[in-house]
């Protein structure tokens, strides 16, 4: 019964993943580019939750939409002020700026903060079916990130919007051919990701306390379950959150706490080694 | 409609259009001929926005259009059939439909431009749901036609529509292209199949090193001796 907890902790955190997955996918999908701060966006998100939640007697729901907001707003600032005129630069260059970003964000959020986790303190309930033992908040996470990716899945499929985000990542030059302004697909998919942070941080702030380096962790993390998924591969991504959160759990278990992340990150390593491409991923980019 | 006149084009240090003048009228077919890497595919990036050209100017309905973005040639009238199809090959055949009537102008027309391909093409109807790279090549190029009338043109260009096919084909394309051309539509057709090509034509023109060197009406055209000795093996 305790394994079978295990398994069902894991697959609610890769639901959660996977909502990390298709951010990080969408911004490599469609602008090629390596986006190192999204961990530290969602980062400050829970700072912000925090913040007003505690210090400033705003209730949670709002600080939840106030967060989503300023998240979102980070990227587009960003990527106006940064990714769009570095996107012909050296691949250096813009690995360099981005990870600027990280560097920016977590010392501001030492100072403002300090080193001290910091938490929302309201504690949902365990729920115990038959000795199966559920976090509230880790359910509501999995089935809030669910919802959130049928609502991307909706707008990608059948929106003008989304269908140029989709000829964009395919084809830039045939997508402009097509009468689609490209930059304005660029700046309106970095905000979908700033969105996507944005609810990824509401959910997570009844799951983890925050510290200036909490984003690092899950940012590798997240890389890790996209590119085991097949970088740009959507349904690659989500299958991958799925096993990286079961394997992650069951092996803490039957362990110690250390070899969940120990055991994903040893089956990530043989995975690429053997497949490169990624779980679902293709050989070559048509 | 169309008039390009004294166009110049490089890619970085290499010159390769030189002083480019030709034009189209309403509802007629012009071609250009050439060999490989004349510069014709060239010419087409630079009429659809996608490469800036470095000297000259371009006319369509008497506004200039050089050094508009694609997106804004698309708007005007003016669409390309890409070389090979260029299809969104992990979208599916609706989907690239849909592309093509991306603009806000054939967008209100989406659903009426789709009957009308769907009756012209059933076989695309029939495969709708399916991923635009599962097609065969003939199938693509169909597709590739379609995406671009879905836009709602007035000018269409197609470059080498019959590049890579099978001979059979390749006979099918020169069909469409007829039926399309008697529609009204007016064509800038670049092409290596010069005898083919030249059956559709009302007027054509020689392209070779990046710069026109020839051209008439079709018969000139044919009975010229330079064409039929070079292209025509005649």
């Amino acid at each position: 019964m305790a394994l079978l907890s295990a398994i069902i902790g894991g697959i609610l955190f890769g639901g959660s993943l996977a909502l990390l997955a298709y951010g990080l996918n969408l911004a490599f999908g469609v602008l090629n580019i390596i986006h190192f701060f999204y961990g530290q966006g969602i980062m400050l998100g829970l700072y912000l939750i925090f913040t007003l939640t505690v210090w400033f007697d705003v209730p949670l729901i709002v600080s939840c939409l106030v967060a989503v907001a300023v998240i979102v707003a980070l990227h587009v600032v960003v990527h106006l002020g940064v990714i769009q005129p570095l996107l012909k630069a050296p691949l250096i260059n813009q690995f360099l700026a981005l990870a600027s970003i990280i560097i920016i964000l977590e010392n501001s959020a030492m100072g403002v903060w300090g080193a001290t986790y910091r938490g929302v303190p309201i504690t949902l309930p365990v729920l115990n079916i038959y000795e199966l033992y559920i976090r509230t908040s880790n359910l509501i996470a999995f089935i809030g990130s669910l919802i959130v990716i049928g609502l991307l899945y909706l707008f990608l499929n059948k929106t003008y919007t989304g269908l140029a985000i989709r000829a964009t990542a395919q084809d830039r030059e045939m997508a402009s051919i097509m009468g689609i302004k490209p930059r304005r697909i660029y700046l309106i998919t970095l905000a979908l990701v700033g969105v996507l942070a944005g609810i990824a941080a509401a959910f997570y702030a009844l799951v983890y306390a925050v510290h200036p380096h909490w984003g690092g962790t899950f940012t590798l993390m997240a890389f890790v379950t996209v590119v085991l998924g097949g970088l740009g591969n959507l349904s690659g991504g989500f299958l991958a959150a799925l096993i990286i959160g079961v394997v992650m759990m069951v092996a803490s278990f039957l362990t110690i706490p250390e070899g969940g992340p120990i055991a994903v990150y040893l089956i990530f390593l043989i995975v690429i080694l053997l497949r490169p491409e990624g779980l679902l991923g293709v050989r070559a980019r048509a | 409609m169309l008039k390009v006149e004294g166009i110049g084009a490089d890619y970085g240090a290499f010159k390769v259009l030189h002083d480019i003048s030709l034009g189209v009228a309403d509802g007629e077919t012009v071609v250009t001929v050439g060999p490989n890497g004349a510069g014709k595919t060239t010419l087409l990036r630079v009429i659809s926005g996608v490469l800036k050209p470095t000297s000259g100017a371009i006319y369509f309905d008497g506004q200039r259009v050089d050094g508009k973005e694609p997106y804004e040639i698309v708007d005007i009238g003016i669409s390309v059939v890409p070389e090979g199809g260029r299809l969104f090959p992990r979208l599916t055949v609706y989907d690239n439909l849909k592309a093509g009537s991306y603009t806000k102008r054939s967008r209100r027309e989406f659903k009426q431009s789709l009957d009308e391909i769907f009756s012209s093409f059933p076989i695309l109807k029939e495969r709708q749901s399916q991923i635009a790279g599962s097609l065969s090549g003939g199938e693509r190029q169909m597709l590739a036609i379609a995406r671009t009338l879905m836009s709602r043109p007035k000018l269409v260009m197609f470059d080498e529509v019959s590049s890579g096919l099978a001979p059979k084909v390749v006979t099918n394309l020169f069909e469409l292209v007829k039926r399309i051309k008697s529609q009204g539509y007016s064509i800038l057709m670049i092409e290596q199949n010069v005898r083919k090509a030249i059956e559709l034509a009302d007027y054509a023109y020689l392209m070779e090193s990046g710069r026109l060197q020839f051209h008439g009406n079709k018969e000139d055209f044919i009975q010229s001796p330079r064409i039929k000795k070079a292209y025509l093996g005649i």
